[in-house]
């Protein structure tokens, strides 16, 4: 109401609000104080030949009803916003409520995840309720892409169970992956190696490792290229977001076709920046249940 | 004889113009003080910091999403109650909706609220779901949307106009944004345009406000 181009619409309510309501209680009492009628001297239409209306009083318990109604709008009217840009007694508004609840909800639980966020996370680790807290909280956030139990999902989306992780495994890092988020890139090297490149580099990562690898006709193309991100070993890089390609462990599958798809396309992994979503202690929670 | 409103009714049922007037004036008090006043609201309808302008593309998408019912089981409005910001954040603001014709405000939760959806998710995360919603969320109720991979944005109507109405109804698109938006919706399909408009919902609100 406050922001009205001017008072006009303010008295415009008032005024409808306050007419009908005198206009109802008029109608109601003018009802229930009327002498009753006297039946004969109506003219009733009659249907079908014997069926018409009788002039009895509406019963009395209506007008309690009612009057119990009006009773209480007028009360609500004078202690809550609803007279034009009257803000009644209570200075009631959503936004004040809602800074309100949020008062009492800090007030609540501001030291408490003060705490949490310092806290060492082999003590949050050691507490059961809080680990069901950063639980909850894994659902509630990540579990959407990460799987319900953390597994990893859809090919995308990387298991956090295990031990490998692409952007280090360390608390610090964590941390800094859930504030900032990440994002993967692998660039799309089909221009460069040609079809025939693509395929003997592919079939070159799926024999890292193993000594078969030595000679093999990717192997330059590897070394010329792969290794800048991937490391000379192919073990990967988790200052870069590079995967380590000598492992069993495969975000977007190890088949030479997602190999090829890999090489030809690129990738793109994206994980969202959690910082303004999440305060610290549920921060510092996540980390505890990620290093568990 | 005095009048009251016994008298009333009787004249009002007994004469059927009269009593389509009376139910017309007694049901429209409600519009009076509650719709009419908002009409002038400035706040309704003035653009701030908040409101964010669709582009192409961004448009493109919200229409996938108008003609896929997206909002008969997604809201779009977050009420200024605690626990619906701690799930969805920041509640919604009336600006935040000024470039929103008509608005997406929905009014059944099937599924979550999308506001503030934005930025939530990864574009490749939509693209799995969006397709398959059990593929990353195993017990979801939310339908399958392949086909939108399939169809091009371009098929969705004529975008220029699209704008160019919507200008006339005071959205600021220049000529050049017109001129170009065939051209930034051309290659994309159906399921781009829908993440695109998705991946910018709720993020217009100013730092302030958050």
């Amino acid at each position: 109401m406050a922001d009205m181009p001017n008072d006009f619409w303010s008295g415009w309510i008032i005024l409808i609000t306050l007419i009908s309501f005198i206009g109802l209680v008029w109608l109601v009492v003018s009802v229930y104080t009327a002498a009753p009628p006297n039946d004969a001297e109506v003219d009733h239409t009659t249907w079908d030949d014997n069926l018409k209306e009788g002039m009895n009083q509406a019963p009395l318990w209506w007008f309690w009803m009612i009057f119990a109604m009006m009773v209480f709008s007028v009360f609500y009217l004078m202690l809550y916003p609803g007279m034009g840009s009257f803000k009644g007694a209570f200075q009631w508004s959503q936004g004040g409520q809602i800074e309100e609840r949020y008062r009492v909800f800090n007030d609540e639980f501001t030291e408490l995840r003060a705490e949490i966020a310092v806290m060492p996370l082999t003590e949050i680790q050691a507490d059961a309720a809080l680990m069901g807290s950063a639980s909850d909280l894994f659902s509630q956030n990540c579990s959407a892409c990460h799987g319900y139990q953390g597994q990893g999902q859809a090919n995308l989306f990387p298991n956090l169970n295990d031990d490998i992780w692409q952007w280090g495994g360390s608390p610090e890092n964590i941390e800094l992956t859930l504030r900032n988020g990440r994002i993967g890139v692998m660039a799309s090297w089909e221009a460069l190696l040609g079809q025939e490149g693509v395929t003997n580099v592919a079939n070159y990562v799926l024999l890292l490792g193993s000594p078969e690898a030595e000679g093999h006709p990717g192997q330059a193309r590897f070394n010329q290229i792969c290794i800048a991100c991937h490391g000379i070993e192919g073990t990967g890089n988790p200052l870069l977001g590079a995967p380590d390609l000598t492992d069993d462990d495969w975000l977007y599958g190890n088949d030479l076709d997602t190999l090829r798809e890999t090489l030809r396309g690129g990738r793109n992994g994206q994980m969202p920046a959690f910082g303004d979503k999440l305060d610290n202690a549920q921060i510092r929670l996540l980390v505890a249940w990620l290093t568990r | 004889m005095k009048y009251h409103g016994v008298t009333l009714h009787r004249k009002l049922e007994n004469n059927i113009g009269l009593l389509i007037f009376g139910i017309l004036f007694i049901s429209s008090i409600g519009g009076l003080v509650q719709v009419l006043p908002s009409i002038f609201q400035e706040s309704l309808k003035t653009a701030t910091e908040n409101s964010h302008l669709y582009s192409a593309v961004e448009l493109t998408g919200r229409d996938v999403y108008i003609r896929e019912g997206c909002h008969v089981c997604h809201s779009q409005q977050i009420r200024p109650l605690l626990a619906e910001v701690e799930r969805y954040g920041p509640y919604s603001r009336a600006d935040e909706f000024v470039y929103d014709r008509p608005f997406m405000w929905g009014s059944k939760r099937t599924g979550p609220d999308l506001h503030r959806i934005g930025g939530k998710y990864s574009d490749d995360w939509h693209r799995v779901h969006l397709i398959d919603p059990r593929s990353v969320i195993n017990n979801s109720i939310m339908p399958a949307y392949p086909w939108l991979a399939e169809w091009e944005a371009t098929d969705l109507g004529d975008i220029q106009k699209k704008m160019s109405v919507l200008r006339i109804l005071g959205h600021p698109y220049t000529d050049e944004e017109i001129a170009a938006a065939p051209e930034e919706i051309a290659g994309l399909s159906q399921l781009d345009a829908l993440i695109i408009y998705l991946q910018v919902l709720g993020t217009g609100l100013a730092e302030e406000y958050r």
